[in-house]
């Protein structure tokens, strides 16, 4: 079979993302597709199924085996079900209401002055070393509720039945789109983060051979880490304007 | 004999947490079995009840069963088995539940604020012992989630039950979105293995014009950003795009400075990560936890940074490499 098929995975996806189709199923159809082109087993280390063409294939990993094995190995991606119950009842208790009237003391507060300074607290984190699932813990129960309460004060309302929808969403996407932008880019001026010990593993290894140190890594982060900054702060500016303008017309 | 450090190292692991983790799944999959209102109750606790046993069990069992167990709650999930539909009247017009006593003023941060304070202290702590931070803050995590659960329920006087009927209540508003992460992951091992990966790296050296140096920096820049865009993942395609393209087309011509141009091609890679669903975790997990109606919401806002910062990607390695030669 010719190599180019194995692209018929990504294919599966883009076409079943596009159909919106259930994306598990398109993910798990995509998996399951691109391992049988590329020769790999159904399965192994089934003693009932051994010497069964296709399903297995003596000494080599099977797709469910690996399917399996990485689903597990990365169950810190969703570990942040352990914080639902207390976030919940947090909310229940006032948690988000109490963070937009907290926002709304402070006079000088925007949507996008605030997300500006949430971006610098993440790349702060990063700088430490610290690498945190912030959208859990600190956008959905704290930024988001601050930047919808700094909303309402500029649209001079009191509760947040007085914005639109649409408008509410956009502001969602901000208070993520903070969190990606300031973990993304201020995770790598520190030595200890993945992403430069995996540039310093690269380029050391023996292939390649290159004995860099981890700091000269680190110091050649720096200019697109501050790009970044600026250029998230001129798009949340400019999203403070967008919002002023849309709440201004449906006051 | 056990010693004190062994037992700590094993209290503090990350297993640990993720058993805490799947017996909070076993909660939510009895809350919904119990919960006659929800006409998918049995197929949701099903699939919570599944995913509890792949977290508890998941280093334990072998591979192949966890693989089944996860197919299994593909199929539920894809046979339409799997969710919850909030009652009218249980959230406000932005997802948040109607507060009941909005009367503890600023002290309804605390316990909130104890998740990230102690991932933050775990992680120094890893730190002091000579461990893995990232693991730490995990680790941290974890336990931050069930010491805010103690707190609020002390600060609120409400209950257990409340506390995990709102939790719940989140996770069912998310669904099967959360097993997204995962299964990306676990497409990407497999593209590895299937050697898709390559496949692209020799598309990226297939479409590299010439050998002019601005022309060659974008066909990096560019290949890093795609092959991210399928993968998902920058950190997978990255020795990819290093060992086929940067090295051999630019480093070793040009006689560039490695470091400087192996993390920005790194980053090339991250601008990729936030125009993709593949990447569920940072992009379709954030908007489902925001209970954001368009999934893609996230990734529509971060397309225009996206693209600034590839275009000064490509623009900063050129003149770091010019002014160096």
């Amino acid at each position: 079979m010719p190599e180019i098929f194995k692209l018929a995975g990504v294919l599966i996806v883009v076409v079943g993302l596009a159909l919106r189709l259930r994306t598990t199923l398109v993910v798990a159809a995509a998996g399951l597709a691109t391992g049988l082109i590329a020769g790999l087993p159904l399965v192994s280390g089934l003693p009932a199924l051994e010497g069964v063409p296709v399903l297995t294939s003596p000494g080599k990993e099977g797709i469910i085996n690996m399917l399996g094995r990485a689903f597990a190995d990365n169950r810190l991606m969703t570990l942040f079900i352990i914080t639902l119950p207390a976030i919940g009842l947090a909310e229940r208790y006032g948690l988000q209401e109490q963070s937009a009237r907290f926002i709304r003391r402070v006079g000088a507060a925007t949507v996008g002055r605030l997300l500006i300074t949430y971006q610098l607290f993440r790349v702060l984190m990063g700088i430490l070393g610290i690498r945190l699932l912030g959208h859990p813990a600190f956008v959905r129960p704290l930024v988001f509720p601050m930047a919808l309460g700094a909303a309402e004060a500029e649209a001079g309302a009191r509760s947040v039945e007085a914005i639109p929808e649409k408008e509410i969403d956009r502001i969602k996407a901000g208070s993520a789109a903070s969190e990606n932008y300031g973990n993304f880019y201020g995770q790598n001026l520190s030595p200890v983060q993945a992403g430069i010990l995996l540039v310093y593993g690269t380029l050391n290894a023996p292939g390649i051979g290159y004995a860099v140190s981890l700091w000269s890594v680190v110091l050649y982060a720096i200019p697109i880490a501050a790009l970044s900054v600026l250029v998230a702060a001129v798009q949340f500016l400019l999203f403070d304007r967008y919002l002023r303008r849309r709440l201004s017309e449906t006051r | 004999m056990p010693t004190l450090s062994n037992i700590a190292g094993a209290l503090f692991s990350l297993d640990a947490v993720y058993v805490l983790t799947g017996l909070a799944l076993w909660v939510f999959a009895a809350l919904n079995f119990r919960d006659r209102a929800n006409a998918n109750r049995l197929g949701s606790a099903l699939f919570w009840l599944v995913l509890g046993v792949v977290f508890i069990l998941g280093s334990l069992m072998p591979h192949w069963l966890t693989g089944a167990l996860v197919l299994l709650m593909v199929a539920l999930d894809g046979a339409g088995r799997v969710g919850h539909r909030a009652r009218a009247g249980e959230t406000t017009k932005s997802g948040q539940a109607v507060p009941k006593e909005p009367t503890l003023g600023n002290r309804i941060f605390l316990p909130v604020l104890l998740i990230p304070v102690l991932a933050f202290g775990f992680a120094l702590v890893f730190r002091l012992f000579g461990g893995d931070t990232s693991r730490g803050a995990l680790v941290g995590l974890g336990f931050g989630g069930v010491a805010a659960l103690a707190a609020g329920l002390r600060l609120t006087r409400g209950t257990a039950r409340e506390a995990f009927e709102e939790g719940r209540r989140l996770n069912d508003s998310m669904g099967s979105v959360i097993i997204l992460p995962q299964l990306l992951a676990s497409l990407g091992v497999i593209f590895t293995a299937s050697g898709v990966g390559l496949l692209i790296a020799e598309g990226v050296k297939w479409i590299v014009p010439g050998d002019g140096l601005f022309l060659l920096v974008v066909a990096n820049c560019l290949g890093m950003t795609l092959f991210t865009l399928v993968m998902g993942n920058s950190f997978a395609a990255f020795p990819v795009i290093a060992t086929g393209v940067l090295v051999p087309l630019i480093v070793k011509p040009f006689g560039v400075d490695p470091a400087m141009a192996a993390i920005i091609t790194l980053t090339a890679g991250s601008t990729g990560t936030l125009m993709t669903p593949m990447a569920a975790n940072f992009n379709i997990v954030p908007a489902a936890l925001l209970n954001m109606r368009d999934q893609y919401g996230v990734i529509k806002f971060q397309i225009p940074f996206a693209v600034v910062m590839w275009v000064l990607h490509v623009v900063v390695m050129w003149l770091l490499i010019r002014l160096s030669l």
